[in-house]
This record gives C-alpha cells, structure tokens and sequence, in this order.
C-alpha cells in the first residue's frame, strides 16, 4: 500500500485509463492540427471540406466528454460498482466502450458538419441521442451493481446511492434537452458571454464534484469536514441569491457573487489535503491547486469592468480555457487516474504536461492582451502574434507527447502496483 | 478437409481469363453497347428491351442453377459464352425492335447462366488460396481492357464486334479448367440467413453503382470529367486494377464483409459527389471505380467460393439483375442519385452485414454517414438565408468569428458597426455569438461587406486578404452545391437594420491624431494589403482585379469616383481605406490603426494622378 487510508485499485482501472487518455490524446492530436492550420492556413485547406471550423467541435468535445468526464466516471463506477462481481471488468469495459463509441461516432458527425452550432453542446441531428444512450447504459450497470450490493450496504449507503442514482437518471435527459437549438443559458447583455451569476453556478458544481471525489475514491473521510460542507451551503446560497438572469458584468451582486469563488483557493486544495492521497498523486495534486487559484483569480479579475472589455473574445480566452481544461482538470484526473491504476504516470509526463501547458497559457494571454491593438497582426498572420501562435504550437505538441506516452504506457503489459 | 482437385496446366490462367471475358462482354455490350445500339433503332422502345435483358438475366442465372451439373459444367458454361456471343451477333444484324428484344433476351439467358456456371467452376479451376486474387485479376483485367482508349472510343457496333469475338474465344477456356473430383462439395455459410444478407448486400451495391454509371453517363461534363481523355482512361483502369487485386487477394484473407463496407463507402460518396451533397474531395470517378471494382470482385468470389450453384443464382438473379434494373431505372426517373437513397443503402449495408462486423462496419458506416451529412438542413429546399446559416454553422464559422458587438466597448462598434438589441438577438435558434475572434466580428458585415467580396474571399481568402487565417470555403461553390451562395446570402442578411445608422457613424469619423505611417511603410503596407485588386502603382491591375464586376480605376488616368470634390480628401480616402464602399467591391479594413489608415491615404494621393477635377459618383444604396 503505498498510502494510508486508501482502498484498493478496482479491477478494472486501466479500463477507465485506457479510455480516459485515449481521449485526451485524440482531442490533443486535434488541437495540434488546429494550432498547425492556424499557422499555416494552407495545410488546413488540404483536407478541405475539414476544414478549421469542422475540426474544432471534435477538439472541444472529446475534451470535455472524453477526457474532462471519463475520469470522474471512473470514479463513480469505482464508487458503485461491486469489485467482487464476476463480470464487474466486463461491465466496466460495457460502460465504457459505448461512451468511447458515443464520441467516436459523435466526431464523426461534428467533422461532418453535423452540429447545433452551441460550444459544446453539438449533439444534433442522428449524434444528439447517443451519449443519452451511453449515458443511460451507464446508469442501468450502476444501479444493477448497487442492486447487487444492496444487502451489504448499510442504511446510509443505501440512501446516498438511491439518491445519487436518481439524481443521476436526469442527466442524460438534461443533455439531450441543452443540446436543443431552442434554448439558450442567460447571456451577459454587455459582453455577450455568461453571466456572473452562471460562471458561479458552474464553478461551484465543480467545486462540489472535486469534493465528493475522494469519498468515490474510497478514501478514508476526515475527522472534521463539516466546515466544508457550511462553506459550500453558503457558496450555492450566494448562487441562489444572486441574479441568475442576463445580467450585466457591470452589476456590483454579480461581481461580488462571483468573488465566492475566491475563498475556495484555499479551502478545496485544505479539503483535500485531509484525505490519505497515495504518494504518486503528490506532484498533481500540488499542481491542481495552483492552476486552481490562477484560474479563480484570473477568472474574477477578467469579469471585471475594463478587463473584460480588453480580453473579451480575445485569446486570453483561449488562455482562460486551458488553464481550466489543461491546468486544473487535467491534474485532478491525472490523480483519479493514479488512485484508481495504482500506477504513477511515466516518467517525465508531468513535467512535459505541466510545462506545455504553462506555455500555451503564457503565450495566449499574451497575445489575448495585446488583441486590441494588434488585430491587424492577428488577422495578417504576422508580429507577434504569430510568434505566440508558434509558442502556442510548442507548448501543444508538449502536451500531446505527454499524454501520447501516457496512454502508450496504459496500454502496455507493465502492471502497476496494487494499493 | 481439403477438396481434391484434378489438376490441369493453365487451369488457373483460363480461369481468370473466362472472368474477364464475363466481364468484358457485360461491361462493353450488356451495359452500353447494346443500349446503345438499341437506342439508335428505337430509343422509345429501350425500356422494353432492357426489360427483356433483365427478365433474361433473372430466368438465365435461376435456370443455369436448376439445370446445373457438375460432370458436365465445362461443356454447360463453354455454350452460355456462345449463346452470348450469339445475342452479340443478332444485335449486330437487328435492324428493328423485335430482333433487338430477341438479342437482349438472349444476351440476358446466356449471361444469366454464364455467370452462375463460371462461379460454380472456379473454386475448382484456381489454386487452393489463390481464388480471390485469381477473380480479382479477372475483373480488374476486364475493367482496365474496358477503359483502353482505342475499344472506350469505338462505335457501338465495333464494340459489340469486340464483345461478340470475346464470347466466341471465351467459350474455349472452360476446357482449360481443373476440375473438383468430388461432384458436389459446397463450402458451408453461404445459405440461408447469410445468404439473404448477402444478397441484400450486394443488392444496394449493384443499385447504387448502376444508378451512379447511368448518371455520369448522361451528364456531359460528369462524362467528360470521368471517362474523356487518355489520362482518365488510364487512371480509371489504373484504380480499377488495383483494387480489384487488392480485394481480391484481402478476399482470400476472408475480408468479405469489410471489403464490402469500403465499397459501400466508396460508391455512396461517389453519389454524393454526384449529387452535389459531397464538394470532389477526389474525383467521383475516382471513388466510383474504386468502388465498383471492390464489389464487383466479391460479387464473384463470394458465390465461387462457396460452391453452392443455388448461391450463385440469387445473388445474380436478385443482386445483379434487379439491382442494376432498380438502378437505372431510378437514375432515369429522377436524373439524379438522392442522398436519402444513398443513406439508406449504407444503412442496410450496415445492417446486414453488422452480425458479422458489429463494431468495425457499423463504425465505418456510421462514420460514412456522419461524414457524408453536410449539415442539419443541407438537405432541406430551405430559403437561401436559412440554408446559409445552417451553412455557418456547419463550417464553424463561429469558432473563429462573433456576431455580438458590445454596446459599451467603442473600438467594437467602430470597428465592426452599432450594436444590436439583445432581445432579438436571443431569439435566433441558437444566438450564434461565438466567443473567439480569429478574425473580424461579423454582426453587421452585411453592410461591410459586399456579397461578391465576401464570395472571392469565401474562395480564396488569402488573394484577398493576404496573411489570412481562415480556410478556403471553394468546395462549397462547385457546381450544383447551393451552400456557397447561401452562405453568401446568409452573410449578407447580417447587418440590414444597422446599416443608416452604420453610415452615419462614418460620416462622422475622423482618423484620431497620432502618429502616422511613414512613407515607405505605407508603400509597403498597400503592396501588400490592396495591391491584389488595385495593383502595386495603384493601375487597377491586381491579380483579383480582373475577378471583379467593377474593376478598380486607374489613378493614373482617372480622377476619384468617390471623393467628394468639396471634402478634404485625405479624410474621405481615409474613411474610404477604414470602412470600404458599401455594395461594392471595396472592402474597409476596421481593424487597422488610424496611423496606418492615414499613411495609406497619403499613398494613394501620392499614386494619383488622375488630375485634379474630383468626380462624384453617389454610392449604391
């Protein structure tokens, strides 16, 4: 056992690491073609009628439903599945084998130009039911293996997973729903972005989702948590108090709602400093609360009257994104993925990933703050900014080797240890 | 355990040549020729005859399998050759309607049984493992020899000649064949259920395949395109071989259904290409004989292998005969392949053969499909508006471009016009606001831009606007592809409501105080921003000039068209430079410094000299 507190790896973690990372190398693979036609457009216009724009869903949305998702996944199938059934690494490999063929098939669809024209909600026409479908095959071995389970679990257990499992029943409905070209999230009139009201409610879901992840991990709880749990009640208050409709950044409740935010830097990487994390999560989990507090602060700062207005549709943007994407999530997954294998990343991965990313971020909010005045230099092709389209390329290249050599690594025969 | 063969030299050699003489004479006489011939004759009555080569086909393949056997099978196939060669020559002497239903007839019986006795002779005939590669080489040969130059170019009657001498020589190989010493011997699998699968298989294949050869036929630039010139000719026979081999030889690995999933592939994009659903990613003609000669290899060596004559008969009778009836007689009623056909052709393609190849068929399939969809409404006779915006959404364009001008932020409306209401904004499905800016806003770009500019950079964006990042969208232009226009269309729509208040604004506009382009920078800068349209010394004489329904005047010569004679010209070239002339060609460039505009406008004074008297010509509306 190479920490305290932890449980053992379930059978079927490389099954969840496998997926996960053939994702994330996919959509990197993607973004490196993306940041290749932008730099030489002429590349891009060889694979014509795939061109920039049919590429991008495939690079947004494999990120999010792949990588960004079947981690946490794996955690909940960790969490709910019974690891002494049978057929638990068949079902497993089920589960995730029609998400993986949800995405492959909605890439192919979104490369086709099949798409609702909503960032990532481009499931439309015949690809809008399938990750619902997925979704829902999903939820039917969750519940079978929690049914399975139902006599060894206490009356505690049994209400937090019916609960958990009803909850979870909704979602597939939820996507196919938001994916509708009919509806539409409250916009921001003076930016044209989301509100401060939604960028809170969404952070906040993943504030919440990060705190249950060690408790879906098996790891032992903390003697004292409860502080946390206030401190979220009164985050999701703020929520509920505040305007959720298309609300101005202009407005002092939204600026100060979502300042909420700002007390989670600390309070989630203390929260989970409280679990017995295996030793190799170390250097992730350390890394996760910086590009955390980096996100939150910037994320607040760019809201700002006078900030938004100079980094707004601009690559500082595209800097803010892979800060989240990139930065924070990638290392909270890297940490799911190591507690769930019982195997570090390979050697040098993190350095490469961390390093890439740190590029990327630096070099788009670069150009992002300079937008303004060198739109004709952006739009030309040339300056500047393409110097920091080139940068953007290395730190992008960096991080596709580095998650490449991971998935390479899952794939192959070595065996990590067993907690 | 192995099946005992009577070994005989050349049996292999006659063999693949009995399957491209089969091939030759149906590809050269039964499907073009005769048609041709008949059409001479009787053009009203070419139904009628077809009619009777299909009912012949039918009644020949079911007969050929009722009456086969196996002790005497060379002798059986070696007189099906000459009853076609005989059809062949009947045609020849026809000189009316009933010898030509006669000799369609007659092609059809022979054909019919020749095919179904040749299939059950070749497991037999070619070495053990080398069946595949041997049909494959058949039916390649047969389509290279069909696309020589000197017999695609002859007359229809020197071609039936061709298929008549074929015929008659072909009927002597069948002698040549090694023969099973164990009568009946037939291969288990291809009965029942899987035969019913297979049959609907290639069903759609020969549909989609006869529809997709009467289409390119009838149309002369689709029939230019695919079949006139040496070097077409030979980069189909080149294509048609190859992959013929190539199946042929994967075939003898047991790639049957996955060889049939690439053809499916293969032929639904030639239809769609067709049809104008798909831009020529590569020449139709290209996927088109890729795909016919994948098919047409396993349409043999599926039933050959086997050994079962019954197989053999209901995938010709059904697959080949009605199938290329059902084919030809669609692209005749509709003149055209409809993609809902194509996808449901690979749908049932995809179902068929899924038991097998659950995973990798659905996958390549649906991937096909999903490729082949342009988009939500693409196929929707929508309005040119609506299509085009669906056109915006499926090209992504808003991942490189806004529609959403912030009311508070100055440079915004400046650069890319007034800002709009949000409530109607909200009520578009979706917004299309986008939250990147690769390249400008384009809220009002109708009224910055004028159809035909927005059309030439849609193609070439690059010889327009030099440095560009964005793709090249000319792929939506070819011809019966109605997404360029639409997409024109829709862009032009964007805008309409701001535009009095858009020009008012410029009117206003000054260039703020500052400092300027220096000369030789400014020379640089046109050289490279309005050369292409007004070339270097500002002649009108840009490589896009001559592109353009108004071409850029000669300053040397000309006096301004647009400066009014009492404004301060460096102003109104500057306003000009900054925001374009609406509904014509020239196009503003928002994002450039007022320094840079400045300098610019001093350029281009300096390159005038088209004396002093300033013309005024009234913008369009």
């Amino acid at each position: 056992m190479s920490a305290a507190g932890g449980a053992a790896s379930p059978p079927f973690g490389r099954t969840i690491a496998r997926h996960s990372l053939g994702w994330l190398a996919a959509a990197n693979l993607v973004g490196v073609w993306l940041g290749v036609s932008l730099l030489w457009p002429a590349a891009g216009d060889l694979l014509a009628p795939f061109t920039f724009g049919r590429w991008v869903p495939l690079h947004l949305d494999w990120q999010l439903y792949g990588w960004c998702a079947l981690p946490l996944v794996g955690a909940l199938v960790a969490w709910a599945f019974d690891p002494g059934h049978p057929a638990a690494e068949h079902h497993a490999a089920a589960a995730f084998g029609a998400w993986s063929l949800a995405l492959l098939l909605g890439g192919a669809g979104w490369l086709g130009g099949v798409v609702s024209g909503k960032l990532f909600l481009d499931w439309q026409g015949w690809t809008r039911p399938l990750l619902p479908a997925a979704m829902h095959i999903l939820w039917a071995l969750l519940a079978a293996h929690t049914g399975w389970r139902w006599r060894r679990l206490s009356v505690l257990q049994r209400s937090l997973r019916a609960l958990l499992l009803a909850g979870l029943l909704i979602v597939p409905t939820a996507l196919y729903w938001a994916a509708d070209r009919g509806g539409f999230p409250p916009v921001n009139p003076d930016s044209g972005g989301a509100t401060g009201a939604s960028l809170l409610g969404s952070t906040l879901g993943l504030v919440t989702i990060y705190l249950l992840l060690p408790a879906l991990l098996g790891l032992a709880a903390p003697r004292r948590g409860g502080w946390l749990a206030v401190a979220l009640a009164v985050s999701w208050l703020a929520f509920v108090a505040v305007d959720r409709g298309h609300a101005s950044h202009h407005d002092g409740a939204q600026i100060v709602a979502l300042g909420v935010l700002l007390l989670w830097i600390p309070l989630w990487p203390l929260g989970w400093g409280a679990f017995g994390w295996p030793a190799e999560t170390r250097p992730w989990r350390h890394a996760a609360a910086g590009w955390w507090a980096v996100l939150v602060l910037s994320g607040w700062l760019t809201f700002l009257p006078g900030l938004s207005e100079r980094l707004k549709f601009t690559h500082a943007l595209v800097a803010h994104a892979h800060l989240a994407m990139a930065g924070l999530v990638t290392s909270v997954n890297a940490v799911v993925l190591v507690t769930l294998t019982g195997r570090p990343a390979p050697r040098g991965v993190f350095a490469a990933w961390q390093a890439g990313c740190a590029l990327f971020v630096g070099a788009m909010l670069v150009v992002g703050w300079n937008e303004a005045e060198q739109a004709a230099e952006l739009y030309r092709g040339e300056g500047a900014a393409q110097v920091g389209f080139i940068l953007r390329l290395a730190g992008g290249l960096a991080m596709t080797a580095a998650s490449v050599r991971w998935l390479l690594d899952a794939w192959s025969g070595r065996k990590g240890g067993t907690r | 355990m192995p099946e005992r063969v009577r070994s005989r030299p050349g049996s292999g050699v006659a063999a693949v040549a009995a399957v491209a003489a089969t091939y030759v004479y149906f590809l050269i006489f039964a499907e073009f020729a005769f048609l041709e011939l008949v059409r001479a004759v009787a053009p009203e009555r070419l139904r009628l005859v077809m009619a009777g080569l299909g009912a012949g086909g039918v009644l020949g393949a079911m007969g050929a399998a009722r009456w086969y056997a196996a002790e005497r099978s060379q002798t059986q196939l070696a007189w099906a050759f000459r009853v076609c060669a005989a059809a062949a020559g009947l045609a020849l002497a026809a000189r009316g309607v009933p010898l030509l239903l006669a000799a369609g007839v007659a092609a059809g019986l022979g054909l019919g049984a020749q095919t179904v006795w040749l299939a059950a002779g070749l497991r037999a005939a070619l070495p053990p493992g080398r069946l595949g590669l041997g049909v494959g080489l058949g039916t390649g040969l047969a389509y290279a020899l069909c696309n020589v130059p000197a017999l695609f170019a002859a007359t229809p009657r020197q071609q039936t000649a061709v298929a008549l001498g074929v015929a008659l020589a072909a009927g002597w190989l069948p002698r040549a064949f090694a023969r099973s010493s164990s009568p009946s011997a037939p291969a288990a699998g291809l009965a029942g259920a899987v035969l019913a699968r297979w049959v609907v298989v290639l069903l759609a294949l020969v549909w989609m395949d006869s529809a997709a050869f009467f289409v390119i036929q009838h149309a002369p630039e689709l029939r230019a395109a695919t079949w006139e010139g040496a070097a077409a000719l030979a980069a189909n026979a080149g294509v048609h071989l190859g992959a013929a081999v190539v199946a042929g030889a994967l075939l003898d690995r047991g790639w049957h259904g996955r060889i049939a999933a690439l053809a499916t592939l293969a032929l639904a994009v030639a239809c769609l290409v067709l049809n104008g659903r798909l831009p020529p990613v590569l020449p139709a003609a290209w996927w088109y004989t890729a795909g016919v000669s994948l098919y047409s290899t396993v349409l043999v060596d599926l039933p050959a292998r086997s050994g079962r004559v019954s197989a053999a008969a209901w995938i010709y009778a059904v697959a080949g005969w009605i199938g290329s009836a059902l084919g030809i007689g669609m692209a005749q009623d509709l003149a055209s392949i409809p993609s809902r056909f194509v996808a449901v052709a690979a749908g049932t393609v995809a179902v068929a053969l899924i038991v097998r190849w659950r995973a990798v068929t659905a996958g390549a399939l649906v991937l096909a499909g999903g490729i082949a969809t342009p988009g939500r409404s693409a196929d929707a006779a929508d309005a040119p508006v609506s299509l085009g915006r669906e056109v915006y959404i499926a090209e992504g364009c808003m991942h490189c471009h806004s529609q959403f001008v912030r009311p508070r932020v100055a440079s915004d409306v400046e650069r890319w016009g007034p800002a709009a209401e949000l409530g109607p904004l909200l009520r578009a499905t979706p917004p299309l606001f986008g939250n990147r800016r690769q390249g400008p806003d384009l809220a009002n770009v109708g009224n910055r831009r004028s159809p035909e500019w927005n059309r030439l950079h849609l193609q070439e964006p690059r010889a327009v606007s030099p440095g560009s990042r964005m793709p090249a969208y000319a792929y939506l232009f070819a011809p019966g592809d109605r997404r360029g226009d639409a997409l024109v269309a829709y862009l032009a729509s964007l805008g309409a409501e701001t535009a009095p208040r858009r020009q008012e604004m410029i009117g206003r506009w000054t260039p703020r105080a500052g400092p300027v382009l220096p000369p030789g920078e400014a020379r640089t800068r046109f050289v490279q921003l309005c050369a292409p349209c007004h070339g270097p010394e500002g002649r009108g004489d840009g490589p896009v000039a001559g592109r353009l329904s108004l071409r850029p005047p000669d300053w040397a010569v000309t006096p301004w068209r647009h400066v009014p004679r009492e404004a301060d010209a460096e102003v109104a070239l500057a306003r000009i430079i900054k925001f374009g002339l609406p509904g014509l060609p020239m196009a503003g460039h928002e994002y450039l410094p007022d320094g840079d505009v400045v300098g610019l406008a001093r350029h281009l004074r300096a390159l005038h000299r088209g004396g002093s008297p300033a013309l005024v010509v009234a913008s369009p509306p």
